[in-house]
């Protein structure tokens, strides 16, 4: 492990950045899961500045109560105080809050890194959410306005609806989607609103993440069985819906549905579509027809043929550096290594790393 | 095609990973339908399949088109002797050039081609390519005088010869490059002293061939392009995977100084006119996915990583115009014969016309589902004279992507060119005008590079037709006087007839198809040759 640290500084050599730290994961028995999307969020710059200096703000020993969001936080503290610029750690002590938490992620079984996302995320908004009303209910802890960065001070007066609560998390990951519906019989447009914090798309055979997002957001007829309510019409009613994003996410967060249940196998299957994904990325299924760009800073990537087993491995960018993490090995890696993960465009393959999480961060509007 | 003084086109591949690959799959149609009759599929050319080596895991296909016009040379230029006689056909070119020198210069001179010097079998994995030349030649010299059309594509580490028109499926020829892949080639019939062929390798290193030629590249310094210059006898130029492109004439080996500022454009001549390469043009930070001339050989175009098309002045070295792709890298370029449009395709899944005219993107073409791997012209198509006004000139192109999907496109301009006339249904009412007055804010001043353009600015094209022609995503295109060629990244390749020479190539092909089961028979023993120890 000592060795293979030696090697990445040797192969990084005066380019290696200042301040960074490369550290593997230690693997507890199938929690690779775990580990790569660890790994991803760590490199996700403004999440990890958030988190560690959530650390140095409530590290006083008083309120002490140990939670996911403590547990990250110190495991990220842990990487990037570490005097070593790489080696392996070890995320004991937020793995087993995981398990703790989490019966689904208790076993030794193989576990689902996007299942794994989705909770982390929503358990952290969770306690931030918490520690916020629990700042406003007691004025004494008011004082202290960063433990949730963005609490909303006023409205919560107006006890019957409550504002939602915009977290750090939220900053960070929160996109807006408008599910617009028209009815084809009086032409009204019902827009509703919903969050998310990643988009799950689904795939198909030798497309790309610009092709899944445009049918993500393609028309679609409610008819037969399927008619919208119109409130207008007072009745059932034929309508097109189509969902674009109102408000693009600062870190978007794309989920490709590999994992499919199969009626007539009663299982999941994985698919090994060949699916590619750009290195820079606009979306253009946005309400402003704003070509906002992003940059692909981190792939969680399952290996192997089926869901119940495999592996899971990330590719990381940092600091115009790509790098490979495969829990405790770290190695720097080509730019074009990236292409590898895209899938097969045979059913048969042997090759069987796919990309299945994407990070993107936001560079921002063109400025042009 | 683009460059048909040159008789030759070539089509590009980008890197990608494969499995080891098979069945061209069921439900592929073997024909679609344009308004102008009906493109059928004739031939198919792939590897033999006994052949799959293992190498094809990171294979690049190019497909090359060679019209060889007569005999290539009384001197045999594949003379099936071991020697590496300048008659043999293969010389050695250049080493990979790396920016500080170095000592590539021993290494050059222990590999010799034909220049003439002969150290027998000089490098170990070089003697293979001899082996690999001489265990195969095989039907080339059958056909007595090598006259006629062939077909050259690379699969893992063999280059494949094809002949254009016949039923077989099997290549006449392949070249083995044990330590490196070759990954583009490039053709002129016109060459003098028979190296009509070149090809760049994985690692770099570049020969040219009578017949063919293989560009290697590895890691970083790959070539990624390679293309003659147009009237410039036995001139050419090498797209490098680090942002460097060089132009060759003669042999020789010269040593640049180390690019100061990546990011800068820079151009770096030979000190001697007699060493090669004679200048070394930096261009771009990453990788050069493809490079193509102007027919009059006047501008040079050149796509990359970093999402730019660029046109250069070649003899000036001076850069034109130039813009950013909507986002991601660009993968492929082609002009237009008349030198008025540059086609690019690449991450973005679009198809973008630029015009030289207004020294900016006219039209995106949408209609892939993927990446866009392959663009080209369709000069032998001609536009129905019938109730069409005189004035409106029609472009056909055509392009191939990663969705497997052959699109063909006609771009339709008027007198001033933009706005065009066609549009999305449900485009935002105000887009004709917007475009309309973004047309008229005047000429960029020559070598800016525009910026990425806004979605709702550029008017957009539909596909007049759109096929899915293999199963494996595609890597190149080539628009032949008969037919269409496709390449897909595992090897395949296949022509489809034009509506029209259907009927006649059938009866024609019924009177080869005795000399050709003849050659059906004699092949696998030529082609499973020594080339593939």
């Amino acid at each position: 492990m000592g060795a293979t640290g030696s090697k990445l500084e040797k192969a990084l050599g005066d380019q290696f950045p200042e301040g960074e730290r490369y550290f593997g994961l230690e693997n507890f028995g199938n929690t690779c899961y775990c580990n790569s999307v660890l790994q991803a969020l760590y490199f996700c710059v403004p999440f990890r500045e958030q988190l560690l200096e959530y650390y140095t703000t409530n590290k006083s020993p008083g309120d002490a109560e140990e939670n996911l969001l403590t547990c990250l936080a110190e495991l990220f503290t842990q990487i990037s105080t570490q005097k070593k610029k790489t080696g392996v750690v070890a995320p004991k002590r937020f793995v087993q809050r995981v398990k703790k938490q989490n019966e689904l992620f208790r076993g030794y079984m193989h576990q689902d890194a996007h299942e794994f996302l989705n909770f982390l995320l929503n358990e952290l908004v969770d306690i931030l959410e918490k520690e916020s009303v629990a700042a406003k209910s007691s004025p004494e802890t008011s004082s202290l306005p960063e433990k949730s960065a963005n609490g909303q001070m006023n409205g919560q007066a107006n006890g019957f609806k409550k504002e939602p609560l915009v977290t750090w998390v939220h900053e960070n990951f929160q996109g807006i989607l408008t599910n617009e519906t028209r009815c084809l019989r009086c032409e009204t447009v019902t827009a509703r609103d919903e969050t998310f914090l990643d988009l799950s798309l689904d795939i198909e055979q030798n497309t790309s993440i610009t092709s899944c997002l445009k049918n993500f957001s393609s028309m679609e007829t409610l008819n037969a069985e399927d008619k919208f309510f119109c409130d207008k019409c007072c009745s059932l009613q034929e309508a097109q819906k189509r969902m674009k994003i109102k408000k693009p996410p600062h870190i978007l967060v794309i989920h490709l549905k590999r994992f499919k249940y199969m009626e007539q196998l009663g299982r999941l299957k994985k698919l090994l579509y060949r699916v590619v994904f750009p290195l820079e990325l606009k979306l253009s299924n946005t309400m402003e027809n704003a070509d906002f760009e992003y940059s692909l800073f981190a792939v969680v990537v399952h290996v192997g043929s089926g869901p119940n087993h495999g592996h899971y491995v990330s590719l990381v960018k940092s600091h115009n550096h790509w790098l490979f993490f495969d829990d405790e090995n770290v190695e720097i890696i080509d730019e074009s290594a990236v292409q590898t993960s895209f899938g097969s465009a045979q059913e048969y393959s042997s090759n069987t790393d796919h990309g299945y999480i994407l990070f993107y961060e936001s560079l921002g509007y063109n400025n042009n | 095609m683009m460059n048909s003084s040159h008789a030759a086109t070539s089509i590009n591949g980008s890197a990608s990973s494969t499995n080891a690959a098979a069945g061209q799959s069921q439900g592929l149609k073997t024909y679609f339908k344009t308004p102008e009759g009906r493109y059928k599929l004739r031939y198919e050319k792939t590897h033999p399949s006994s052949l799959l080596p293992y190498a094809l895991a990171k294979s690049i296909t190019q497909i090359t088109l060679a019209n060889l016009k007569d005999q290539p040379g009384p001197q045999a230029d594949l003379q099936p002797s071991s020697s590496y006689s300048a008659s043999s056909g293969v010389r050695f070119v250049a080493s990979r050039f790396l920016g500080g020198g170095s000592s590539n210069g021993g290494r050059v001179l222990s590999f010799v081609g034909g220049t003439g010097t002969s150290k027998s079998n000089g490098g170990v994995g070089r003697s293979s390519l001899t082996g690999g030349l001489n265990g195969c030649n095989s039907t080339v010299n059958s056909n007595c005088d090598g006259k006629g059309t062939y077909l050259i594509f690379n699969v893992g580490d063999t280059l494949f010869i094809s002949e254009l028109k016949s039923q077989d499926k099997d290549p006449v020829k392949a070249i083995n490059f044990s330590t490196s892949n070759p990954v583009c080639h490039a053709f002129d019939s016109e060459a003098k002293d028979g190296h009509d062929l070149l090809i760049g390798l994985n690692s770099g290193d570049v020969y040219s061939v009578s017949l063919r030629q293989q560009l290697q590249d590895v890691g970083k310094n790959r070539c990624t392009s390679i293309t003659w210059i147009p009237e410039r006898d036995g001139a050419f130029v090498v797209a490098h995977a680090d942002g460097n492109l060089y132009s060759k004439d003669g042999t020789g080996d010269t040593s640049f100084p180390v690019i100061k500022d990546q990011s800068q454009f820079s151009v770096a001549h030979a000190r001697s006119s007699k060493s090669n390469p004679v200048a070394r043009w930096h261009i771009c930070q990453g990788s050069i996915n493809g490079i193509t001339f102007s027919n009059d050989g006047k501008y040079l175009a050149t796509v990359g990583r970093d999402g730019y098309l660029r046109v250069f002045d070649y003899l000036n070295e001076q850069l034109i115009c130039g813009g950013k792709s909507y986002y991601g890298a660009l993968l492929c370029c082609a002009w237009s014969a008349d030198g008025k449009y540059i086609l690019t395709g690449g991450e973005d899944d679009l198809v973008q016309v630029w015009s030289m005219e207004d020294r900016k993107v006219v039209a995106w073409g949408e209609g892939h589902n993927s990446w866009v791997s392959g663009v080209a012209f369709d000069s032998y198509w001609s536009q129905p004279t019938s109730e069409d006004i005189p004035e409106n000139v029609v472009y056909r192109f055509g392009s191939v992507g990663q969705d497997t999907q052959l699109l063909l496109w006609d771009l339709a301009m008027d007198e001033i060119v933009v706005p065009l006339r066609r549009c999305p249904p449900g485009g935002s009412p105000t887009f004709s005008t917007g475009s309309q007055s973004s047309h008229w804010d005047g000429i960029v001043p020559v070598g800016t590079l525009q910026p990425a353009p806004s979605m709702r600015d550029i008017p957009k094209l539909s596909p007049l037709v759109a096929h899915r022609v293999h199963s494996e995503p595609l890597s190149g295109l080539i628009f032949a006087p008969e037919s269409i060629l496709t390449a897909c990244r595992d090897g395949h390749v296949k022509i489809w007839m034009r509506p029209g020479h259907c009927d006649s190539q059938a009866s024609n092909s019924e009177a080869l198809l005795s000399s050709v089961v003849k050659e059906k028979t004699l092949l696998p023993t030529k082609v499973g040759g020594s080339g593939y120890k």
